[in-house]
């Protein structure tokens, strides 16, 4: 009973993401009904204005896909570590980490090349999470959950309004920063999702190799010791692979909230609090979210379209609401 | 089913926490294949020497050693599948059933590339057994009663299938009746498989009960060990627990029970 259950979870969930995929190539300002989509992907010389538009489309989709993915996974693993059941990848300061060196990048070394604000991202983000994984360790007892999350916030705080000043006077930068941190799929190349790749691959296959050592750290710090965890390493290499997961997402789309936060809450309420359905449910669930959510954004903006950061909350709360008046709510 | 056991033991172990001292400087061999408890007043040191045992507290000088191997320089892994602990507050994630948490003892012996195979279900299925919690397996922890919950945490503890295992205080928080079967099960434990099994308990006369061994500690040191029979005196009560007792003997286990003197209800 239990394994059809869940042999029926993950094939609905995937097939929900195939459909989520499919909308996202037919679906747009401009709509592509579903034959000519399977036949531009089939023919590549299908040179119809229709083939062109689903082709111009895989990119962002498979962007849509890694980014939902990793964000999901990512939040898993920080809500893992800090036994903190609203924490999520920003908890490590990482998005505003990210928002602060593109914003310094704009204004005052007069980047503004996507591909510019990638790298900068990335070591914004980097940087960030290493700061407050120290912070978090100073004093007594090493890292623990509770400094992890003051570190954070306090971080973010400080950065935060670092950004606020540096914008503030400059109109221009502003701008161009707005499009970057409001959370946005469109920007996705093949070039870019090349320079991520290496990142959420190394995320994922750690995530998962990982997530025996975090059920066994769910059972308390104590517990974790005894059957012979380095709960310190363990944090530190989920920390790792979350920041690298949630910062190269970041680092092309903007901080895209929510999905991080949401996805693994969901996935326990419905599969339990077993990291090895969590994990994968979550990479599936982040990703079909986060794909649909850009196809709406698309619909409803057309001709133009509604970023997809904004869309994922107004999607994904009312959805965690019904999950969660239908299910006990878990703690971590 | 006895096999030989490692000898475990503490060398001149001085441990507390930042710069408080709380043991200071206690050398004990536990005796294998036996049941000790250790008791003493609050504060004395007792969970303290516990946990140092168990690794989770770093002794500021001195070392805990087994066959001559110092446990901060083995594997981790390895480690636990030597020397077992069930600490006093576990974390119980919720929604998890019984089965997934008494198959968490079996980490020590899992890697990346080895998921759970037969040996792994014969552990767990065993620990059920032992526990006699097999018919719970698939209900959610949350939905025990305390003495259920502790026997699952026990199993658990079992599934790691360890020579040597750490227990503090386990019948905290439990009804008597809960007290004396989970004591008990552990006997049957010590008895069939031989594990030497090292505990912090609360209730004296349980101990002198259920102990082969008694540590006595007093102000983190170490005052007296010894059989539950040789020790247990008013004078050892006295000074470790400043209580004013007489010693009778358990009329069911023939061990030592004691009787306390408080200022009302005494007529001779």
């Amino acid at each position: 009973m239990r394994l059809t259950k869940t042999i029926g979870i993950y094939a609905g969930s995937i097939i929900f993401l195939g459909m989520c995929v499919f909308a996202s190539l037919a679906w747009g300002s401009k709509n592509v009904a579903f034959n000519q989509v399977i036949h531009a992907l089939l023919n590549n010389d299908d040179m119809s204005f229709a083939a062109l538009v689903v082709r111009e489309r895989i990119p962002r989709t498979i962007f849509s896909i890694m980014a939902g993915a990793s964000l999901a996974i990512s939040g898993a693993l920080m809500q893992s570590i800090t036994r903190n059941p609203i924490a999520d990848p920003s908890i490590l300061g990482i998005n505003m980490g990210a928002s602060l060196f593109v914003v310094i990048g704009i204004a005052f070394f007069n980047i503004h090349s996507p591909q510019q604000y990638i790298w900068l991202a990335l070591v914004g983000a980097g940087i960030t999470s290493v700061f407050v994984y120290f912070v978090a360790s100073i004093g007594n007892g090493g890292m623990t959950p509770l400094k992890l999350a003051l570190a954070g916030a306090a971080t973010s705080a400080v950065l935060s309004s670092l950004v606020s000043a540096v914008i503030l006077p400059r109109s221009d930068v502003m701008d161009s920063f707005r499009f970057w941190q409001v959370g946005s799929v469109s920007g996705a190349t093949w070039d870019s999702i090349q320079l991520i790749l290496p990142f959420i691959v190394i995320g994922f296959i750690t995530s998962i190799a990982v997530t025996p050592a975090l059920n066994v750290l769910a059972l308390g710090d104590d517990i974790a010791t005894g059957l012979g965890i380095n709960i310190g390493i363990i944090r530190m290499i989920c920390a790792i692979a979350g920041v690298m997961l949630s910062g190269a997402t970041t680092a092309i789309a903007g901080p895209i909230g929510f999905i991080g936060l949401m996805i693994p809450h969901a996935i326990r309420l419905i599969m339990g609090s077993n990291l090895s359905g969590i994990v994968p449910l979550s990479a599936i669930g982040g990703a079909a979210l986060l794909t649909i959510s850009d196809v709406l954004g698309r619909v409803i903006g057309s001709p133009g379209e509604v970023q997809v950061g904004i869309i994922t909350a107004f999607l994904g709360a009312p959805i965690l609401i019904v999950i969660a008046r239908n299910a006990k709510v878990r703690a971590i | 089913m006895t096999k030989k056991q490692p000898l475990f033991e503490a060398r001149e172990i001085v441990a507390g926490y930042d710069k408080r001292i709380i043991i200071d400087g206690i050398d004990i061999t536990i005796p294998s294949h036996k049941i000790s408890v250790i008791i003493g007043a609050n504060a004395c040191g007792k969970s303290t020497l516990l946990k140092t045992l168990a690794r989770l507290i770093k002794p500021v000088s001195g070392k805990v050693v087994i066959d001559g191997k110092k446990i901060t320089s083995m594997p981790s892994k390895q480690l636990a599948q030597v020397l077992g602990l069930l600490p006093q507050a576990p974390v119980v994630p919720e929604g998890i059933t019984v089965w997934d948490l008494v198959s968490r003892g079996r980490y020590p012996y899992q890697s990346f590339l080895k998921s759970m195979d037969k040996t792994d279900f014969e552990a767990i299925e065993e620990a059920l057994e032992i526990m006699g919690i097999t018919e719970l397996a698939n209900r959610s922890v949350d939905e025990l009663s305390g003495g259920q919950r502790q026997r699952v945490w026990i199993a658990m503890a079992l599934a790691q299938q360890t020579d040597i295992l750490l227990l503090d205080e386990p019948t905290t928080y439990l009804d008597i009746t809960y007290q004396v079967e989970i004591l008990d099960l552990l006997t049957d434990l010590n008895r069939r498989r031989g594990t030497t099994i090292v505990m912090v308990l609360h209730d004296i006369n349980l101990s002198a009960r259920y102990a082969d061994y008694i540590f006595a500690l007093r102000k983190g040191k170490l005052i007296a060990q010894g059989a539950p029979s040789e020790i247990i005196t008013s004078e050892l009560i006295d000074t470790v627990f400043g209580l004013d007792c007489t010693v009778i003997q358990d009329p069911v286990s023939y061990s030592p029970f004691i009787v306390p003197r408080g200022r009302y209800h005494v007529h001779s």
